[in-house]
């Protein structure tokens, strides 16, 4: 005996585990929100590439677009061109799409729409690729003088890479210098700077390299933001060419690295780029399933989102009757409600989901008390149960139709809408009372029956009860928490609530 | 008082609930594959037979629609008999002709039935009417019980019973059950019957319990229920002990009666007995069925496996016996379990 009770207590504590790790591991690794209401902002970038087409040739287009180590997930990603064929390619650490046709006249518009989402991407530090290493240039006369009096003290100043590439910015952006003034040739433009800086920093050994980032703000047309980096032999060091300062913000979507153009034409002149970026608003679980799409190694997190929509709704209904069945078991065991069977209950509940559960209960009381008074006429009548309980079922389907068909006259279709499922219900729950009735009599079936309209009123309200719906929904593990809990009412041996009044005589007695 | 000091003060009186019941005892001491024999009234008057317990003498069975005809047969030279199910539960669909009178039956309450109601009455028990599981049942057709006059004082019609919990063969608790004018002349606690207690060294009945509610005189008679010594005690108390042996269940309600000619006869077995015998008793099943555990584990450790009837009958006179041992004897058990 004392060896079951430890059973049971290991595998509900192991249930209870698995099915709390489960949901835990959704909640907190997948990011997947515990509220249907939770959402989650979506950035929407629409990239307009214009240009005009020299006359009949041969186009193709090629623009860089996000890498797929972004550390946003690409939730969607769409070329839109007429007539061009669409191809995209990885150069290094970039991502390139290539546009191209036979043929082209005129002015000619390709689209390329990009939805991310600003959740990061945890596959963001594994793959970012690692450092390219370019040769140190060659430097002769003026040049090699200015770039050796500038680093001079900038290695003075510092202490590792990155303080040694802040410092560097700080000088190239100081006006009073002459050295800078002389390297940047009075052309103080961020390309002109950018320039400058690789100069030194190869010089110095340390290769940095542009990298070419969108700001995400929502606003009318923006163009690209230059930033470097450096690899400091475990990560990328992000620094704003124009402060200094380190580290890219989180708002900020790399979109390419190197010198080159965003984009470039062949067979084609006056391209114009055009970037908007739109914030819009995503469901939680909705974007959560799209990066679940995404993400093919991941796909049993949300594995009932994988079926069917109609099996989806189907088990939506499915998966709340195990709350029910607690809840019953607690009123029961706990409580000490006396209902009609076990499981009536939970059906009655369930067949409220059709009716609504006003109309339920109006409808299940007058039923029933309809039906149980014919059955109490036909006991006059000395009928075998048998012939007796079915002309009471027929009875029950005969008042049904007759409440539906005056309902509609009435004008109250949705409320007495009664499908085939709570009509089986109700006939079953008459047959099972009014044997009740026969075996104890009229008060207990009373009892019996206020308190399962109780219990079935009380499920109703948790099964259909939204938050808790999707949230069983989604984290199918909460089912093994309820089997733990279940499995622990199995050797609950306290008291009834009910009994502590039956037995209350006891202690006054005293 | 709060409910949660009105659980600790039945907690510390060892007042059993059903939870407890259910887990503790009928689950752990009953195999269900021994129910049919006590479920089944039939059978547990054959097994009663063969071992010699006294039980009311049964006059045939029906046990098919075109059997109902041979009634006649059956209760020929009866004046009076009993129509009961064999698997019913709770007294239900029990019919007690007390007389014929031209062709007709009389019922206990006065009521004349034909022999066409009786038929109507022996197809609802022969379809599962009063079965438990609403499956075909048999009809039982025996020996009518005539109440001892002991208890005309305390009693409104129909026939007191005396049930006795019993764990493996210990008797805990008793009660007599006298029927009401609102039970019917039946002698269902739920249908509104007394308890009374019976102390279990004497036989002789202490206060008594009505719809959860303690009382100590009868409602229709206003006679005290207290202080009645129950004749035969000891006979009621070595039946009960030996329906261990009978069954094999380990945790079961007897129920018997007293008949003014037979003396004592066992009537039926319930594996699930009911919790009210507490409040009549004024006594908690749980803090009994400690003490017997604890008698069972002290001769188990002495090498005594299976302690003959009478011992434990003896051991359960002594131990339990009511009303001034019974606040040493919870003492007892309680140190036992702390010990």
């Amino acid at each position: 005996m004392k060896g079951v009770k430890l059973h049971v207590r290991v595998l509900a504590l192991a249930l209870l585990l698995i099915g709390a790790a489960s949901t835990a591991w959704q909640i907190f690794v997948l990011n997947i929100p515990i509220s249907s209401d939770i959402t989650e902002p979506v950035w929407v970038i629409d990239t307009k590439l214009s240009f005009n087409a020299r006359d009949n040739g041969p186009v193709k287009v090629q623009m860089y677009v996000p890498p797929a180590w972004s550390k946003f997930i690409t939730l969607n990603e769409s070329f839109i061109s007429k007539s061009y064929g669409v191809n995209t390619d990885i150069i290094g650490d970039n991502r390139q799409a290539v546009w191209s046709a036979r043929r082209a006249e005129g002015s000619q518009q390709l689209f390329y729409r990009l939805m991310l989402t600003q959740r990061s991407n945890s596959r963001f530090s594994e793959s970012e690729p690692g450092p390219q290493f370019s040769e140190s240039p060659e430097l002769i006369g003026v040049e090699k003088v200015a770039v050796d009096a500038l680093l001079k003290p900038i290695r003075e100043h510092s202490a590792d890479i990155e303080t040694f590439i802040r410092e560097a910015i700080k000088l190239i952006n100081e006006p009073s210098n002459d050295n800078a003034r002389l390297l940047l040739g009075n052309v103080y433009t961020q390309d002109n700077k950018s320039r400058v800086l690789e100069l030194l920093l190869s010089s110095a050994h340390i290769p940095v390299e542009r990298v070419h980032t969108l700001r995400l703000v929502s606003s009318v047309a923006q163009s690209s933001e230059l930033w470097m980096r450096s690899y400091n032999g475990k990560r990328w060091l992000y620094f704003n060419p124009e402060t200094g300062t380190q580290g890219l913000p989180s708002d900020r979507l790399v979109w390419w690295t190197g010198n080159e153009p965003m984009a470039t034409v062949e067979g084609g002149r006056n391209l114009k780029i055009e970037v908007t970026a739109n914030q819009k608003t995503m469901n939680s679980i909705m974007l959560a399933q799209s990066i679940a799409e995404r993400k093919e190694n991941k796909f049993w997190a949300l594995s009932l989102y994988d079926l069917p929509l109609q099996s989806q709704q189907t088990f939506e209904i499915i998966l709340m009757i195990p709350i029910g069945v607690m809840l019953i078991l607690l009123l029961r065991n706990v409580v000490g409600l006396e209902t009609l069977g076990t499981f009536t209950p939970v059906l009655i509940g369930l067949a409220f989901r059709e009716t609504e559960v006003f109309w339920g209960i109006i409808l299940f009381t007058v039923i029933t008390a309809l039906g149980l008074s014919l059955r109490s006429y036909l006991e006059h009548l000395h009928l075998q149960l048998l012939s007796r309980l079915s002309v009471v079922l027929t009875f029950v389907v005969i008042i049904m139709a007759l409440i539906s068909v005056l309902g509609h006259r009435l004008g109250l279709d949705r409320g007495l809408s009664i499908a085939l499922f709570p009509m089986v219900i109700l006939t079953m729950s008459i047959e099972r009372m009014s044997i009740v009735w026969e075996e104890r009599g009229g008060l207990h079936a009373g009892k019996v029956g206020i308190g399962t309209l109780i219990a079935a009123t009380l499920s109703h309200l948790m099964m259909t009860y939204e938050p808790w719906a999707y949230f069983v929904f989604t984290f199918p593990g909460m089912l093994l928490v309820f089997m733990s809990l279940m499995l622990a009412l199995g050797h609950y041996r306290g008291y009834r609530l009910t009994e502590l009044f039956r037995f209350n005589a006891m202690i006054k007695g005293k | 008082m709060s409910l949660f000091s009105t659980w600790k003060e039945l907690r510390k009186k060892g007042v059993m609930g059903i939870n407890q019941r259910n887990a503790d005892y009928v689950l752990r001491y009953n195999q269900r594959h021994l129910y049919p024999l006590v479920d089944d009234k039939i059978k547990t008057k054959e097994r009663a037979l063969q071992a010699g317990i006294h039980v009311p003498p049964m006059y045939g069975v029906i046990d098919s629609d075109k059997q109902i005809s041979s009634l006649a047969d059956i209760i020929q030279g009866h004046r009076d008999f009993v129509i009961k199910p064999a698997q019913g539960a709770g007294g239900d669909g029990i019919l007690v002709i007390a007389d014929r009178f031209e062709g007709y039956y009389r019922t206990t309450s006065g009521r004349l039935l034909s022999d066409e109601d009786i038929e109507f009455h022996l197809s609802g028990i022969l379809s599962g009417i009063y079965s438990l599981g609403g499956h075909r049942d048999r009809a039982l057709i025996e020996y009518r019980v005539t109440p001892d006059p002991i208890f005309s004082a305390i009693s409104y019609e129909g026939v007191p019973d005396i049930r006795i919990i019993v764990l493996k063969g210990y008797p805990l608790l008793a009660m007599l059950r006298l029927p009401t004018r609102q039970s019917g002349g039946k002698a269902n606690l739920h249908q509104g019957a007394i308890g009374v207690g019976v102390d279990l060294a004497t036989g002789i009945t202490l206060d008594g319990t009505w719809l959860n509610k303690f009382i100590n005189s009868h409602p229709d008679t206003t006679n005290p229920v207290r202080g009645v010594q129950l004749p035969f005690w000891d006979s009621f108390m070595s039946l009960a002990t030996q329906c261990y042996e009978l069954t094999g269940l380990g945790y079961l309600g007897v129920d018997m009666v007293l008949d003014k000619d037979r003396g004592p006869l066992m009537l039926e077995l319930n594996a699930r007995p009911g919790l009210n015998i507490q409040i009549a008793n004024d006594a908690g099943l749980a803090a009994r069925c400690r003490s017997v555990e604890n008698e069972i584990d002290r001769l188990a450790a002495k090498g005594i496996k299976k302690p003959s009837p009478a011992k434990r009958q003896a051991f359960c006179q002594r131990v339990f016996a009511q009303p001034l041992v019974v606040a040493t004897v919870s003492d007892e058990s309680a140190n036992k379990a702390v010990g």
